[in-house]
């Protein structure tokens, strides 16, 4: 093992030990539950980072959630994002804002990103990550088990 | 100065953005289930997942035969690609059969996609994409077998264990329901089954210490009719095969991830059952472990268990049952006929699952001894902590998940035999929900292995003849009227044999190994065989000699020239 100390952070960024930010090393955001259960979040894409902000969205259940997609980079990219019947495309010319409309089941996570050049591979890389339990109904008649601790 | 944001405006589907029509015939609104209860009698259809409920896997179609196939060129090619980062990135494989009902082909491929095409031109006509979660449970990659039609309807099992229900004409959701539990490692491949007026499904997990059962929905609204586990409860029928004050039956596995068959007179359901878990530890679940490693007899009205047999009773090597039966009368006894992954046939009679003879189909078995009855002697197996056994077959089987198929024009059987072994070191380990549940490290050979397709006749089990390959052969059969036999290779030839000799008599190299079902039909008289091909899967465990092939994923129409 090297002794060399490693400032995460320049993982975190464009052209720091990487070319790129590493995926999955961005912040993390929640998603907003309206009183009639309507799920809200919004994602921007900062100048020069080549980031989605939250890099990960957490939303509480399955169904549908409703994202506003910020530009504020001074260059083009898009969103290509699952969703239940469709894939769903929302290009984004700078300084633009747009929305997708996502059915998404839970639990579990979905990536998603900007298939323009290698938005992907720079950190245009995105996650929504979705929470809850399948129903009652779908799951396995039998006791309790014991899930992983770590 | 600040200005306002351009309007991006609302995201777009994606096919939008494509040369997708975004509507098909409706060729399936009349198509109901007394149509699919004879869909021989439409050899221009491929109806149901194995062409017709008895799972043969046999076309009564002719026009290609044995004297012109050697003709047969490429009509057109479907690819379907790989976008993004989707589960099993590097596993994915096309393992589907493809349906066709008038002209207009249904068929899905990996994380979750199904694809509506004309069957002539091979054109989209529609696309549905089921958003899959990045981390579900999969043992053996991403992966779906197929899919079932009715009543103006498409349905589809999707890696996150939904039945999902479309129109026919459009690809729009019509009904979903979750029928397993991803956080309990259980997950969906399987090809739905129409009968009457219920669509029929099974779940995968068997790896991860699930507890198998088939449901059944309501094909009109998805209302659930019944739930069959295939590991009784304490108390229930079985349940004695289980240790009494232990917790193994909850996790014991015996799931049902291939599609069943069905006899409409005797109303069965005949399944297949998948290992038990932990699938090389046998010592935290002694016992028979009923009903793993079993044909299983279904009421298809009430999901109740009518009969069985149980090929590996205490299976040690991860030899699945869950393979097809396919039926068939002869000389007046309604037979069942099984290749199972340990390495033996089984013919059956079907009304009360006896053995009828039992016969080995591979060249090397060590792992135990069968009788003609199917009565089991083990010999070979991981029984120390830390010591690795080899045995044949491996825990790939004789003959995996792909299908036989059965002639009734030469009254033969045949398969896809994979000649192949395995070293299991036993390592105990502890159950926790959704982590892989194997009780072994498991090395499978990737030398000193062999494979053909043979044809065995079910009067006596004797091998008539062997078309002999240096790889396993680990695709579906195809039986036609033309006197043939379809089958791929792992190395990506796709081949038509004479079904009387085995004589080789065609192939076409489609660039990516078969893992899959071809299927055979016809439009405005003309008939295509159509293939999927697209490496993948679960390859470290079939074929790690064939690992690093290329993924591929076309879908292939042949047929004779103009």
């Amino acid at each position: 093992m090297s002794d060399t100390a490693v400032d995460v952070s320049s993982l975190n960024r464009q052209n720091g030990i990487a070319l790129g930010r590493v995926l999955g090393s961005g912040t993390v955001g929640h998603a907003e539950e309206g009183p009639d259960g309507k799920m809200t979040g919004t994602i921007r894409i900062p100048e020069d980072e080549l980031v989605y902000e939250p890099g990960i969205l957490i939303v509480p259940h399955g169904g549908t959630i409703e994202l506003t997609l910020i530009n504020d980079d001074k260059n083009t990219h898009c969103a290509v994002l699952p969703s239940n019947g469709d894939t769903q495309f929302l290009w984004l010319v700078n300084h633009s804002k747009g929305t997708a409309t996502l059915e998404l089941d839970g639990p579990g996570y979905y990536w998603y990103g900007s298939t323009t050049g290698n938005d992907e591979g720079r950190g245009l890389t995105g996650a929504i990550v979705v929470g809850g339990d399948v129903p009652a109904e779908a799951r396995l008649d039998r006791p309790p088990q014991p899930r992983p601790t770590k | 100065m600040a200005t306002e944001y351009v309007d991006a405006g609302k995201a777009l589907p994606y096919t939008a953005l494509s040369a997708v029509v975004g509507k098909a015939p409706p060729v399936t609104s009349g198509l109901t289930s007394d149509r699919i209860l004879n869909a021989r009698d439409e050899p221009q259809n491929w109806l149901t997942y194995y062409g017709a409920y008895n799972g043969q896997r046999y076309s009564p179609l002719d026009q290609i035969n044995k004297s012109n196939v050697g003709k047969l060129v490429p009509q057109w090619v479907f690819q379907a690609g790989s976008m993004g980062l989707h589960s099993g990135a590097s596993t994915y494989a096309w393992e589907a059969s493809p349906l066709i009902v008038d002209g207009v082909m249904f068929v899905s491929g990996w994380d979750g996609q199904l694809w509506a095409l004309d069957a002539a031109k091979g054109n989209e006509l529609w696309r549905y994409k089921h958003a899959s979660p990045f981390d579900v449970s999969l043992c053996c990659g991403n992966v779906n077998r197929g899919v079932a039609v009715a009543e103006g309807k498409v349905f589809m099992t999707t890696l996150n264990a939904h039945i999902i229900a479309l129109d026919a004409e459009t690809g729009k959701k019509v009904w979903d329901q979750p029928y397993g539990d991803v956080r309990a490692g259980e997950s969906a491949t399987v090809a739905p089954l129409i009968v009457k007026d219920m669509v029929i499904v099974g779940s995968s997990g068997g790896e991860f210490g699930s507890r198998g059962h088939t449901d059944a929905f309501k094909l009109e609204t998805g209302e659930r009719v019944w739930r069959c586990y295939m590991i009784p409860k304490p108390g229930e029928p079985g349940s004695e095969t289980w240790p009494d004050d232990g917790e193994a039956w909850q996790r014991g596995g015996a799931n049902c991830w291939v599609t069943p068959t069905y006899d409409p007179d005797l109303n069965l359901l005949y399944y297949g059952t998948g290992n038990p878990c932990p699938d090389f530890d046998g010592g935290v679940r002694p016992g028979d472990n009923l009903f793993t490693d079993s044909g299983v007899a279904v009421d298809a009205d009430t999901g109740e268990i009518k009969s069985h047999f149980q090929y590996t009773p205490h299976d040690l090597w991860d030899y699945d049952s869950t393979m097809e039966h396919l039926l068939f009368d002869l000389d007046g006894q309604k037979m069942a006929a099984h290749f199972d992954k340990n390495g033996f046939l089984y013919i059956l009679d079907r009304t009360d699952m006896s053995a009828i003879r039992v016969v080995p189909f591979v060249d090397r078995i060590d792992w135990g001894e069968v009788d003609e009855k199917g009565n089991v002697t083990p010999l070979v197996f991981p029984d120390a902590e830390g010591d690795p056994v080899h045995f044949w077959p491996g825990p790939a089987g004789a003959k995996e998940w792909t299908h036989a198929c059965y002639s009734p024009q030469t009254e033969l059987l045949y398969c896809p035999v994979q000649d192949i072994g395995a070293t299991a070191t036993r390592r105990r380990r502890e159950f926790v929900e959704s982590i892989p549940y194997w009780g072994a490290g498991v090395a499978v050979d990737a030398d000193d292995i062999a494979g053909n397709i043979s044809a065995y006749d079910p009067r006596t089990g004797a091998e008539r003849w062997r078309w002999r390959r240096d790889l396993p052969m680990c695709s579906s059969l195809l039986a036609t009227g033309g006197g043939l036999v379809f089958g791929g290779e792992p190395t990506g030839e796709f081949n038509a044999l004479d079904a009387e000799t085995g004589d080789h008599l065609w192939a076409f190299q489609c660039g990516s190994g078969h893992h899959s079902s071809p299927a055979t039909y016809s439009v405005d008289g003309k008939q295509y065989v159509v293939a999927p091909s697209g490496w993948g899967g679960w390859a470290e465990g079939f074929l790690p000699k064939m690992l690093g092939s290329s993924h591929g994923s076309a879908l292939f129409a042949f047929a004779l020239p103009d």
